[in-house]
C-alpha cells in the first residue's frame, strides 16, 4: 500500500510540474497573454478587456492557481485557428494518434520481445552480431526519411499499401463512436473498414516504431541477459527443462520488469513523435494539430497538446509501474 | 586532469575491433571535417535559385542534382552539414555543461535539495523532446533556437542523473575524507577527481546521444518548427525535397542519408566506447 | 554394485572461445550410495570440473577423456546435450548461493511440481503431483507444507531455500545428487542441519552423492572419500579416515594442517606459504610444485601421474608421497 501511494504522489507532483511547465510557455512566454487571446487582430481596448477578463492583473500565482483549475476541469480555451474550444479539438485529434501508437507499440514489441530473448541466449554469437548491428542502424534511422521512402516506394511504385489518410475514398465518410476506427469497426462486425483502417496503418506504425524497435530490443537483450547468468536457470537446466521452456516461463517474467519500464516510457515518447508520420502520410493526429497551431501562433492550442502528451506519458508510466507491482510480487514483499 | 584528458586519444587508438568500428570512426572524423570546411568546398551557392535548371539529376556539375528550385544539392547538403552537426554539438555541449553543473551541484549540495532536484529529473526525464519543441517555437517563434532551448529542456536530466551517481559515489570514498583533512577546496575536488571519473561515462553518453540529438534537431526542421527552408538543414532539405519525391528522388535521399550515416557512425562509436570504458556493461566475450 | 555409476577418466576441460585448457588428466570414480567429496581452493577447477561434467556450463567443453555414467559412455561431440538428457531424471543438483538458485517470481510448489513434471510427465495428474511435492517438502523440513507451497523464495531463509533445492533435486528421483557448496553461503549452526540433511535423506533415498567444498574438514566429517583438486590437476584421492592417519599427498596434508582442531595447538595451524595456482597455467610437472616443502626438480619437470582405471584411491605425487 505504501508503494502505491508513493507512486501516486509522485504522480501528482509530476502532473504539478507538467502544469507549471505549460503554464510558464503560455502566460509567461508567449508574450502578452492578453494579446494572443485577443488573436492578431484585436484592438487595444479588447486586449484590456480581456487581461481584465483574464485576471492578469492579479500576481503569478493566483493566475497558476486558475490556470490549473480550468485545466484539469477540461477547459484548454479556444482555438482561433479552428474556431473551437481546444478540448473538443483534442477529443477529436487524440484517438487517430493514440491508436497509430497502439499498433507501433505493437509491432515493437512483438520484435522486441522475443529477438531481445534470443539474442540475450545467444549473446556473442554471429546472430547477436547481425541483430547487433542492424539494432545500431535502426537507431539511427530518422523517422521521417523512412516514411517518406517507404511511402514512395512500397505506397507510390509498388502500389501494395495505400498512401495517406485513415481510410481510403470509398469509406470516407465512416465514423465510429468512439474515433478508434480499429475497435469501433471490429466492434460493429464491419470487417471491409477494419481491413481498410489497417492497411492505412501499416506503413505510418511501421516507421514509427523502427526507431524505438531498435532501442526495445537493446533493452530487452540487455535485461534479458542477466537473468540468464543467474543460478536458477542452471538449476532449470539440471531440471531437464528445454531452452525454451527456460526462455519463456523462467528468464522471461524475471527480465520483463525492467524492460517494461522502458517500454511504457516509449508509449508516451511515441506519442510525441507521431507528428512526424502524420505529416507525411496525411493523417490527422495531435502532432498534426499542433505544427498547425504554431504555424498560426495559437499558443494555447500547441500548450493543451503538450499537456495533453505529458498527461499520457504520465499515465502510461503509473499504469506501467503499477502492473508491474502487482504481477511481480517481489515488489509486494518489498525485494 | 590534462593527463586524463590526453591519455584519451593514446588509448583510443586500440578501441576499434572490426573493420566496422574502423570505418565508423573514419566517417565521424570525415563528416567532422567536412562540416567544418565545407563551405569552402561547396561548388555553388547553396541558397543560389535557377529555376531554368532544377530537378536535374546527379551529373558532373551538380555531383547529387538539383533540388525543385534550381539549388545544388551538393552545395546544400555542406553547408547543411555544418549547421547540422554545429546545433547538434552545441545541443549537446548545452545539455552535457548543463547537466552536469546541476549533477555535480546536487551532490554535494545533498539533502533535501538534492532530492528534490533528482525528483525532479526524475519526471522530467521521459519527456517527449518534440512535443516540448512545438511549445517553445509557438512560444517564442519557429527557429533554430526554439529548437535548442527545448532540446536542452528535455535532456538534461539524463546528465545531471549520471554526474550526480557519479559524484556521489566518488565523495563517499575514503580518499575523499584525506582531500578533506587536507583541506583541498571544493573547485579543486572538482576538476581533480570528479570530472576525471565521470569523463568515461559521460563520453558514452554524449557519444550515443549525438544520433538522438541530430535525429530531434532534424526532425523538428523538417516540421518546420526548426531551422527553417531554404536554410539548408538536413531535415529542412528533406521537408523541401519532399513534394518532388517521385521526379527527384535524390533530393531526399542525399540529406536522409547524411544523417543516417551520422547517426550510425556515432552510435557505433558510442557502442564501442561503452565496451571499452564502461566496467559494468555486460558484453559476453 | 561392480560398476561404479560414475567414471570418469583423464578427463580434460577447456574453454570455448579461445580453446585454452583448464583442467587436464583428472580420473576419478564414483560408486553408487557413495558419498564422494571433491576439495579444491578457488579457482581450483572444481566448478568448472562438475558443471562441465554435466553439460551445464556454457563457455566450456570436455577436450579429452571419457566419462561413463549408469554403464553408458557418453560421447565427446556432443557432449552437453547428451549429458542433459540425463539431467532431468538421473542426476540432481543443489548449488551454491540459496538466493539466486530459486526462480524469484514462481510459487515454490510450482517449481518442485515442474521438475516432478519435468521428469516423468503427470502420471499421477495435477492434484496427486502437489500432493507429493508437499510431502518432500516435509521431508525436508520445511514447515507447513501446505502455506509454504505457494509462497515464493524471498520469503524463506538461506537454510530454507537450500532444502527447497534440495527437494527439486529429490523429486526427479536421481541416483546421483550433484551438491556445490551448498552450504558455504549459510551460517554454521545451518550449515551442520543442512548437510546432516542431504546426507541423511541420500542415503535414505539410496543416492550416491558428490559433495563440493573448500571445507576439508565438513567434508572428512560427511563423506566416504575425498578427491582433492588444485590448479585444474587432480593431485589426490582419499578415503576421509586416511586425513590425519596416514601419508596423503603433500597438498592434501598440508590443507588438513590448516585446519584449526581441539587438539591442535594454535601454532600448529599453518598456513600454506604463497598464493594458490589458478586452474588453466600451461604447466608441466605438479601445480602444487612452487609452494611444496618436498618439492624436487622431479616435481616441476615429469608430467603428472593420472590415476589410470579410476582407482578408489590414488595420490599424483612425482615423489611418491600418499601412494599406497
Amino acid at each position: 500500500m505504501n508503494y502505491v501511494a508513493q507512486r501516486m504522489a509522485f504522480s501528482i507532483l509530476s502532473l504539478l510540474v507538467l502544469l507549471f511547465i505549460t503554464f510558464m510557455l503560455s502566460h509567461v512566454m508567449a508574450g502578452d497573454p492578453a494579446a494572443v487571446a485577443a488573436g492578431p487582430s484585436a484592438g487595444m481596448a479588447k486586449i484590456e478587456l480581456l487581461r481584465r477578463e483574464m485576471g492578469l492583473d492579479k500576481p503569478v500565482l493566483i493566475q497558476f492557481a486558475i490556470y490549473c483549475g480550468h485545466v484539469l476541469s477540461g477547459d484548454f480555451g479556444m482555438s482561433w485557428f479552428t474556431r473551437q474550444p481546444i478540448a473538443e479539438d483534442l477529443m477529436r485529434e487524440l484517438p487517430p494518434s493514440l491508436e497509430l501508437v497502439f499498433v507501433a507499440m505493437l509491432i515493437n514489441l512483438a520484435i522486441s520481445m522475443p529477438l531481445g530473448l534470443l539474442t540475450a541466449r545467444y549473446a556473442g554469437s554471429r546472430f547477436d552480431d547481425i541483430v547487433r548491428l542492424l539494432v545500431i542502424a535502426g537507431a539511427g534511422l530518422p523517422v521521417f526519411w523512412i516514411a517518406i521512402l517507404l511511402q514512395q516506394i512500397v505506397a507510390g511504385d509498388w502500389h501494395l499499401l495505400p498512401m495517406t489518410g485513415r481510410l481510403s475514398f470509398a469509406n470516407r465518410d465512416y465514423a465510429g463512436s468512439t474515433g478508434f476506427y480499429l475497435f469501433d469497426s471490429l466492434a460493429s462486425g464491419n470487417f471491409a473498414v477494419f481491413g481498410d483502417a489497417l492497411a492505412h496503418l501499416v506503413l505510418p506504425a511501421f516507421s514509427l516504431s523502427l526507431l524505438f524497435t531498435a532501442v526495445g530490443v537493446r533493452i530487452t537483450r540487455t535485461a534479458m541477459i542477466g537473468e540468464f547468468r543467474k543460478d536458477y536457470v542452471v538449476l532449470a537446466r539440471a531440471k531437464g527443462a528445454s531452452e525454451g521452456r527456460i526462455m519463456l516461463r523462467h528468464v522471461f517474467s524475471n527480465g520483463a520488469t525492467p524492460a517494461l519500464t522502458v517500454f511504457g516510457m516509449q508509449f508516451g515518447w511515441m506519442l510525441g513523435t507521431t507528428v512526424l508520420v502524420e505529416e507525411i502520410f496525411g493523417r490527422p493526429g495531435v502532432g498534426r494539430y499542433a505544427v498547425k497551431a504554431v504555424s498560426q501562433s495559437d499558443i494555447h492550442a500547441v500548450v493543451a497538446v503538450v499537456f495533453v502528451v505529458g498527461l499520457v506519458f504520465l499515465l502510461a508510466n503509473l499504469v506501467v509501474d503499477l502492473l508491474l507491482y502487482l504481477i511481480n510480487p517481489r515488489r509486494r514483499t518489498g525485494n | 586532469m590534462l593527463q586524463a584528458v590526453l591519455a584519451v586519444p593514446r588509448a583510443a587508438l586500440s578501441f576499434p575491433r572490426n573493420g566496422v568500428e574502423k570505418a565508423a570512426i573514419v566517417i565521424a572524423i570525415l563528416i567532422v571535417l567536412l562540416a567544418v570546411l565545407g563551405v569552402w568546398l561547396a561548388p555553388f551557392d547553396p541558397l543560389k535559385i535557377n529555376f531554368r535548371g532544377k530537378l536535374e539529376p546527379p551529373s558532373f556539375t551538380h555531383l547529387l542534382g538539383t533540388d525543385g528550385s534550381g539549388r545544388d544539392v551538393l552545395s546544400r547538403l555542406l553547408y547543411g552539414a555544418q549547421l547540422t552537426l554545429a546545433s547538434t554539438f552545441l545541443v549537446l555541449a548545452v545539455i552535457v555543461a548543463v547537466g552536469c553543473a546541476i549533477g555535480i551541484f546536487s551532490a554535494f549540495i545533498g539533502g533535501v535539495v538534492d532530492n528534490l532536484l533528482m525528483r525532479l529529473a526524475d519526471i522530467w526525464l521521459g519527456f517527449p523532446p518534440l512535443i516540448l519543441a512545438f511549445g517553445f517555437a509557438a512560444a517564442l517563434g519557429a527557429s533554430l533556437q526554439a529548437a535548442i532551448w527545448a532540446l536542452f529542456f528535455s535532456w538534461w536530466p539524463t546528465y545531471a542523473r549520471l554526474t550526480r551517481m557519479v559524484t556521489v559515489d566518488i565523495l563517499s570514498q575514503k580518499f575523499m575524507a584525506s582531500a578533506d583533512a587536507l583541506g583541498v577546496p571544493v573547485h579543486r575536488k572538482i576538476l581533480n577527481y570528479v570530472i576525471p571519473n565521470a569523463f568515461d561515462v559521460l563520453i558514452v553518453q554524449a557519444t550515443l546521444d549525438v544520433s538522438a540529438v541530430m535525429l530531434a534537431i532534424s526532425g523538428l526542421s523538417f516540421i518546420g518548427v526548426g531551422a527553417q527552408i531554404p536554410t539548408p538543414e538536413w531535415g529542412a532539405m528533406i521537408a523541401d525535397g519532399r513534394s518532388y519525391v517521385a521526379n527527384g528522388w535524390w533530393i531526399v535521399l542525399a540529406p536522409g542519408l547524411a544523417i543516417f550515416l551520422t547517426a550510425l557512425a556515432f552510435n557505433v562509436i558510442g557502442d564501442m566506447l561503452r565496451r571499452e570504458l564502461d566496467p559494468t556493461s555486460s558484453r559476453r566475450q | 554394485m561392480d560398476e561404479p555409476l560414475l567414471k570418469v577418466e583423464n578427463v580434460a576441460i577447456s574453454l570455448r572461445h579461445d580453446g585454452r585448457s583448464m583442467v587436464a588428466g583428472v580420473s576419478f570414480a564414483v560408486n553408487e550410495r557413495e558419498v564422494f567429496g571433491i576439495v579444491g581452493e578457488s579457482g581450483s577447477g572444481k566448478t568448472l570440473l562438475t558443471r562441465t561434467l554435466f553439460g551445464l556450463h556454457d563457455d566450456a567443453f570436455l577436450s579429452r577423456g571419457s566419462v561413463t555414467f549408469a554403464g553408458e559412455t557418453v560421447p565427446l561431440s556432443g557432449y552437453a546435450a547428451a549429458m542433459r538428457k540425463r539431467l532431468g531424471h538421473a542426476i540432481g543438483f543443489v548449488l551454491q548461493d540459496p538466493f539466486s538458485s530459486l526462480n524469484p517470481t514462481m510459487r515454490v510448489g510450482k517449481q518442485i511440481t515442474e521438475a516432478i513434471y519435468l521428469a516423468k510427465g503427470w502420471p499421477m495428474g495435477a492434484e496427486r503431483t502437489k500432493e507429493a511435492a508437499m510431502a518432500l517438502m516435509s521431508e525436508v523440513g520445511i514447515p507447513e507444507p501446505k502455506l509454504a507451497f505457494d509462497q515464493f523464495p524471498d520469503q524463506f531463509s538461506g537454510g530454507m531455500r537450500q532444502r527447497i533445492v534440495f527437494a527439486i533435486a529429490l523429486s526427479q528421483e536421481p541416483k546421483l545428487l550433484v551438491a556445490d557448496e551448498p552450504t558455504t553461503a549459510l551460517d554454521a549452526i545451518t550449515q551442520r542441519r543442512v548437510i546432516d540433511l542431504i546426507l541423511d535423506r541420500s542415503r535414505r533415498h539410496k543416492l550416491a552423492v558428490i559433495l563440493i567444498s573448500h571445507n576439508l574438514e565438513l567434508l572428512r566429517q560427511s563423506v566416504d572419500r575425498i578427491a582433492v583438486l588444485y590448479g585444474g590437476q587432480l593431485l589426490n584421492i582419499v578415503t576421509a579416515g586416511e586425513i590425519g592417519t596416514r601419508t596423503i599427498h603433500p597438498y592434501a596434508e598440508a590443507l588438513f594442517a590448516c585446519i584449526p582442531a581441539r587438539d591442535k595447538r594454535l601454532a600448529d595451524v599453518r598456513a600454506i606459504p604463497g598464493e594458490p595456482v589458478a586452474a588453466g597455467a600451461a604447466r608441466i610437472g605438479c601445480a602444487f610444485a612452487s609452494r611444496c616443502s618436498f618439492a624436487e626438480a622431479v616435481c616441476r619437470e615429469a608430467p603428472l601421474p593420472v590415476n589410470p582405471g579410476a582407482a578408489a584411491t590414488f595420490s599424483a605425487c612425482l615423489l611418491g608421497r600418499g601412494v599406497h
